[in-house]
């Protein structure tokens, strides 16, 4: 897995390169947009780390470029502004996603993950939560590598929620997600199935919590 | 100790005092007017009776006579009565009838009449002379003295001057009058300029309005204006440099954090650890004081953000914006919900800030409310007004600090949290751009806090 850092402040450059490094990535580092322009011309990677305020040529004009070469590679997008239509600006120009400075380390290698997955999208993927696992190609899920008996709309619900984990999922995209299968998924639709999830779940220490007016959240196993 | 002068005053003395003088001047010639006209037609009528008196004087057998009855004296008083005197002096000199000691005229033996003043008794009396030819043309001439008082002359006179100057003196008093009530006209729009700018709000540096105000006072008006758009760029710099600062120290905090976060995961000690935890710490409020400054420098009066206005769903925001805090939320054990209205929330807003106010209002109720704590979110549709309102069960505040939490950098003292004191400040002056009222009281129960901000729906 080779990832490109852009990135033209040494500090941050060098605590990207050094954790994603330790993470076993292999990570290439420079500083300005020019070199940066080069070497993803000349060079194929997994992913870009890209600072969107860079010396001699700007992130946007490196992305443009990217782009125009035909390169799909994700690109998450580092800027110190957070001006609305910048981020709009660089999603335009083919940014998979962005992030304001400063960010927490965790939720960038999140998105790294999450990114990488997309790219590899079409083989399925495992998504692992603690004990659970959940194959999202094979539509099962397991709990301590024992098969757990899930219905279809069950299983559709819990890979929101996995894919997410941590963070909040509303009734409406749970609803979008099951759309496939029902006409209508009625509010009260979910909460049976979040109900049903629940009691298959908490024996095993998986908690799914209810967040007053807002939906649901997978705690955070307590490892990793 | 000096008043400051007003237009008035100023234009006052310049009328009043010009016009005084002049008066006095008018005075003095009318005076002297009034006293000629008079003078000739008390003189003239002084003649008559002195006339009257030549036709009683007959000559029998060579005696002069003169035959006055009492009836046609008092007939020929013409001033006051009692100061009527006359002599007749024959033309030898000789006594005849009438007054014996009347001074004779400076100017004697003329034809034409003559009139002198003099003295009588010890009385100012005004005389005339006339020397009438005798019937027997042989005998010479009498000489006819009539003499009168001069106070009636003098009265007569002052009347006149009276008469005179009584419509000149209502004529200045109607101009003083004119002025004061002109003058107090024409600065009206002036008055009405003071008002437009003392009901100004500080946020407001537009211009003023210029059209109703006369020429006069336009070049004020467009020389304020001028200022007013001199001030607006200044702020607008400093709120850009401040943005820009702000901006500029991101990158670097960015380093520092994840040089921290990576050294942390690296440390092998426990006191490492510690110190590190230290310094994540004071990245992160760093992080904090940033973001606010940026955020009070885009909120303050005369930033440019007109274009980033626009109509949005209040539920919509609070409930995205609040869903973001749940992972900190249930990191700190507190159970952080939302409550919205479906519809009916809409109104004109810069979405940043708004975001950026509830970020700031979650952020406070989340750090000062015990583990076990509950917070809600809360867009209500009232009459008027879309209210957002962040109520918690903490601590709460003292209803005497109320009113300083909004100010800048203040920090409820013995919360022990960290806090920059900038929130609530942000949380105001966010509000404030947004034509927003803020409301601090206690939440459910008299417990904790709730922050509620009205602002005006959308149309």
């Amino acid at each position: 897995m080779r990832i490109l850092i852009v990135e033209d402040d040494p500090v941050l450059a060098d605590g990207l390169t050094r954790s994603l490094r330790e993470s076993d990535y292999a990570v290439d580092c420079v500083n300005d947009g020019g070199e940066a322009d080069h070497v993803l011309a000349a060079q194929g990677y997994d992913l870009v780390i890209l600072d969107l305020g860079l010396p001699r040529l700007d992130g946007f004009e490196v992305l443009r470029r990217l782009r125009r070469r035909g390169s799909r590679v994700p690109v998450l997008a580092l800027t110190a502004r957070d001006a609305l239509d910048e981020r709009v600006k660089g999603l335009d120009l083919g940014a998979d996603d962005y992030l304001t400075k400063p960010f927490d380390l965790p939720e960038l290698e999140a998105r790294l993950r999450a990114l990488i997955r997309r790219g590899q999208s079409g083989g399925g993927s495992v998504l692992a939560h603690g004990a659970l696992a959940l194959d999202t190609a094979g539509r099962r899920a397991t709990l301590n590598g024992e098969p757990l008996d899930l219905s279809a709309r069950e299983l559709g619900v819990l890979e929101v929620l996995m894919h997410r984990s941590g963070r909040v999922v509303n009734k409406e995209q749970l609803a979008d997600q099951l759309y496939g299968w029902d006409e209508e998924v009625g509010a009260n639709a979910i909460e049976v199935y979040v109900h049903r999830l629940r009691r298959k779940l908490e024996p095993a220490g998986v908690t799914i919590r209810t967040i007053r007016g807002l939906g649901y959240l997978l705690e955070k196993p307590p490892h990793g | 100790m000096a008043k400051p002068s007003t237009l008035r005053r100023q234009l006052l003395v310049w009328l009043v005092g010009p016009l005084a003088v002049l008066w006095s001047v008018s005075t003095v010639v009318d005076y002297d007017v009034a006293n000629q006209f008079v003078t000739a037609a008390y003189d003239r009528s002084l003649l008559d009776s002195a006339i009257d008196i030549g036709r009683q004087v007959k000559v029998t057998d060579g005696v002069i006579r003169v035959d006055l009855p009492e009836v046609v004296l008092e007939m020929l008083v013409t001033g006051e009565p009692g100061k009527f005197y006359y002599l007749v002096t024959g033309p030898k000199g000789e006594y005849i009838a009438g007054h014996k000691g009347l001074p004779p005229p400076p100017d004697p033996e003329t034809d034409k009449a003559n009139y002198y003043d003099a003295e009588y008794l010890g009385l100012p009396v005004r005389i005339a002379a006339l020397y009438l030819p005798l019937e027997s043309g042989s005998m010479g001439s009498v000489l006819i003295q009539v003499a009168e008082g001069v106070t009636a002359r003098a009265d007569s006179a002052r009347q006149i001057m009276i008469r005179m100057m009584l419509p000149q003196g209502l004529l200045i008093l109607l101009a003083v009058l004119l002025v004061w009530y002109g003058v107090g006209r024409g600065l009206a729009p002036l008055t009405s300029l003071r008002r437009e700018i003392a009901s100004r709000s500080h946020r407001d540096l537009s211009a003023l309005p210029e059209e109703q105000a006369p020429q006069e006072v336009r070049p004020l008006i467009r020389a304020m204006n001028g200022l007013l758009a001199r001030l607006s760029q200044v702020l607008a710099a400093q709120q850009r440099f401040v943005a820009d600062a702000a901006h500029q120290l991101r990158t670097p905090i960015a380093g520092i954090k994840t040089q921290t976060e990576l050294a942390l995961r690296q440390a092998q000690t426990g006191e490492a650890q510690a110190a590190l935890r230290q310094l994540q710490t004071a990245t992160e409020q760093t992080t904090r004081l940033v973001n606010q400054l940026l955020v009070l420098a885009r909120a303050e009066p005369g930033a440019e953000r007109g274009h980033r206005q626009q109509s949005l769903d209040l539920t919509e925001l609070a409930r995205e914006t609040a869903t973001e805090w749940v992972p900190r939320a249930l990191s700190r054990n507190i159970d952080l919900g939302f409550d919205g209205s479906p519809n009916g929330t809409r109104i004109e807003g810069d979405p940043f800030l708004l975001k950026e106010m509830l970020n700031n209002l979650l952020d406070n109720a989340v750090r000062y409310t015990q583990p076990g704590g509950q917070v809600t979110a809360r867009v209500s549709a009232e009459a008027r007004k879309v209210a957002l309102t962040v109520e918690d069960n903490g601590p709460g505040i003292a209803e005497t600090e109320r009113e300083q939490v909004f100010e800048r950098f203040h920090r409820v003292l013995g919360t022990g949290a960290d806090g920059c004191g900038l929130g609530l400040a942000i949380v105001r002056e966010i509000a404030q751009s947004h034509g927003a009222d803020v409301t601090l009281a206690s939440g459910a129960n008299g417990t904790g806090t709730a922050v509620r901000i009205a602002f005006p729906r959308a149309a």
